[in-house]
């Protein structure tokens, strides 16, 4: 059993191994870094998101509504492009991406809502809210040239994206790791109770969760709007399952108190080099969600089972 | 605060939805009623073909299609389950396949399996959710991504259309003037209501959905009433997708989009606590015909989809936001 659940323990990383060993094989020239930066660049849209998301989960919420977020701020940035400019646009765009959150934070904190239900019904609505605005129809942004600038490769392998993620989890590791509130929102996450009869805050942590949800899913949205120049109303409805997965791979629990910054950065780089592997074997886009969906339903299926029976060795996990 | 699994393990000590409050009770089933007779009052005024048989035809038709999902769906609700997010692939699983396989067994053969088919689909969901413990949502989700990427990837990933013209006169046909589709659908919200409110099934569904360590503690098979849930539902589904690609002749990988939303809803507006144990079929067909009218009314007065969605979901929002609070008014 002590094996076994060292094997869960670091499986971040052996999945994330495997995944390459698989990648690499599959693809030729997959550590090239011409193909490892552009990876990296398109994970970070769903590494953007899961960073706001790791932190919802801990608290022991969810949001469902982050693709709907994603595709509504990205219209707000690039349809204000003419009337405000590139740089204001951008900024009203993540705003929207936290007001939706702040929505979000109401029903579930204030009406007391189920998370899942509330987030449910509130996908629904942003969702409508941007086929409303836009007609239904993609909305082009004034200036290619940003988007142009955006592809742009640094130090051979950094994109403005992918350093802006990189760093977000850096931070989110520090502030995990190191600070009170940190460790607040662990506590929120693990008994509720607990934590507001120590003198925590459960609904200020939760409620500032979600917005911090959404305003991530909102700066992923308006980068995707300015990389490709474009709003659409249907990016990102795929997105929901993908990056739950992309968290959940990286061993945070649904049901809160438990998960880390570098455990997701795992778990969004496997579902990226899994993404790109398929790609390139032109797997069809059903075949991938077939495959994002498995990861997601295996990896919850054996968090039960294996996590439920050593209860010691579950200890010290959590602890660590 | 882990409301999903708070609310679940909870149940016992927050007490359950006040039954003993006549008012409350009298109240939510009221308000209702008078929101039905207003909606069709406003829409009788508003509109001169609001009243003709040509509509009326029509809101029966859609009412079925998502009125058979909703029958499953206030299982899910009344077992605790939450909500059933597989189903925009189940219905598809039901239409695609039943239109699919028709060239090589027959039209009845590709019905009934592609309907078994859905219920598995059910099945899986429901051992996921009673068994091994998952958050429904998640479950469901995951296993409705799946499904519908097996389901496209069986037929390339392409729209199918339905060979033989026999079966699709047979599900469009009227008897005394109402759509089989209609009849089918109070076939089985007759059933969904006996099952519910008079069987054995039903009172272990109540029970577990009420107080699930009550309902362990007093013999009853808890995992296996809540994955029977998702099985009825996933059931329901696949049904109502067959007859929805028998009646369009058609079926893309997206048909059943839209569909839990609107069955979601049905359920929730019609007073059926999304925290389990309080509901029943006739309750959750009010909110059905709530909406469907609702809806309804929304077209023939032009207003645009996207609009409708939007109204879906704060009704959604609104009817939980409700419902909790009256459960806390009349617990107090």
């Amino acid at each position: 059993m002590h094996m076994l659940s060292q094997i869960v323990r670091y499986r971040v990383g052996l999945i994330l191994g495997l995944t390459l060993i698989i990648a690499s094989l599959m693809v030729p020239g997959f550590f090239g870094m011409t193909t490892l930066s552009l990876g990296l660049d398109r994970s970070s849209t769903i590494g953007i998101i899961a960073i706001g998301l790791t932190v919802l989960l801990i608290a022991g919420q969810i949001d469902l509504s982050v693709g709907a977020v994603f595709a509504l701020s990205g219209i707000v940035a690039i349809s204000l492009q003419p009337s405000l400019g590139v740089w204001p646009a951008a900024i009203v765009g993540v705003l929207a991406g936290t007001a939706c959150g702040v929505f979000n934070g109401i029903l579930s904190v204030g009406f007391k809502v189920n998370a899942l239900v509330a987030t449910l019904a509130t996908m629904l609505i942003f969702r409508s809210i941007a086929h409303w605005a836009t007609n239904s129809q993609p909305v082009g942004g004034t200036d290619i040239m940003f988007s142009v600038a955006m592809a742009r490769i640094y130090l051979d392998i950094f994109t403005v994206r992918s350093a802006l993620f990189l760093a977000a989890i850096l931070l989110l590791h520090l502030w995990l790791t190191r600070t009170v509130s940190g460790r607040n929102l662990f506590a929120v996450g693990s008994n509720a109770t607990a934590a507001e009869a120590s003198g925590i805050s459960s609904s200020r942590t939760v409620f500032l969760g979600f917005v911090f949800a959404s305003t991530m899913a909102g700066v992923a949205g308006v980068l995707q709007s300015l990389a490709t120049n474009t709003g659409s109303p249907v990016f990102g409805s795929d997105l929901t399952v993908m990056v739950i997965a992309a968290v959940v791979v990286g061993g945070t629990r649904l049901e809160g108190g438990r998960g880390s910054a570098l455990g997701t950065l795992g778990g969004v780089l496997t579902m990226a080099s899994l993404t790109t592997a398929m790609e390139f074997q032109s797997v069809p886009a059903y075949v991938q969600q077939v495959v994002a969906g498995l990861m997601l339903i295996l990896l919850v299926v054996l968090d039960r089972t294996v996590r439920a029976r050593p209860r010691k060795h579950a200890a010290a996990v959590a602890t660590a | 605060m882990t409301n999903t699994t708070a609310a679940i393990q909870s149940e016992g000590t927050n007490g359950r939805f006040n039954r003993g409050s006549r008012l409350v009770d009298l109240l939510s089933r009221a308000g209702l009623a008078l929101a039905i007779l207003a909606i069709v009052l406003y829409g009788s005024l508003s509109s001169p073909v609001f009243f003709t048989t040509g509509n009326f035809v029509n809101v029966m038709t859609s009412m079925a299609i998502v009125g058979i999902v909703v029958v499953g769906m206030t299982f899910v609700l009344v077992v605790g389950g939450l909500a059933d997010l597989s189903v925009p692939a189940t219905i598809a699983c039901g239409a695609i396949l039943s239109l699919a396989l028709q060239p090589m067994i027959g039209p009845v053969p590709a019905f009934i399996v592609a309907v078994s088919l859905a219920g598995f689909c059910g099945l899986v969901s429901g051992i996921l959710v009673g068994y091994v413990g998952i958050n429904p949502i998640i479950a469901t989700l995951g296993v409705g991504t799946i499904v519908l990427g097996i389901v496209q990837a069986a037929v390339g990933g392409v729209i199918v259309y339905g060979t033989d013209p026999a079966t699709a006169v047979l599900v469009k046909s009227r008897i005394f003037g109402i759509p089989a589709i209609v009849l089918i659908f109070l076939v089985i919200a007759v059933i969904g209501n006996f099952v519910l409110s008079r069987s054995f099934w039903g009172r272990w569904t109540f029970a577990t959905g009420g107080n699930y360590s009550a309902a362990e503690a007093s013999a009853v098979p808890v995992r296996a009433v809540k994955a029977g849930a998702f099985v009825i539902t996933g059931l329901c589904s696949g049904l109502s997708g067959g007859l929805l690609g028998l009646t369009l002749q058609s079926a893309r990988p997206l048909v059943g989009t839209g569909y839990e939303f609107s069955a979601i809803t049905a359920v929730v507006v019609g007073g059926v606590s999304i925290m389990g144990g309080f509901g029943s079929v006739p309750r959750a067909i009010a909110g059905l015909v709530f909406v469907q009218i609702l809806t309804n009314v929304m077209v023939l007065q032009g207003v645009r989809t996207p609009v409708q969605g939007f109204v879906l979901g704060l009704l959604i929002a609104g009817a939980v936001a409700l419902d909790v609070a009256l459960r806390k008014r009349g617990v107090a």
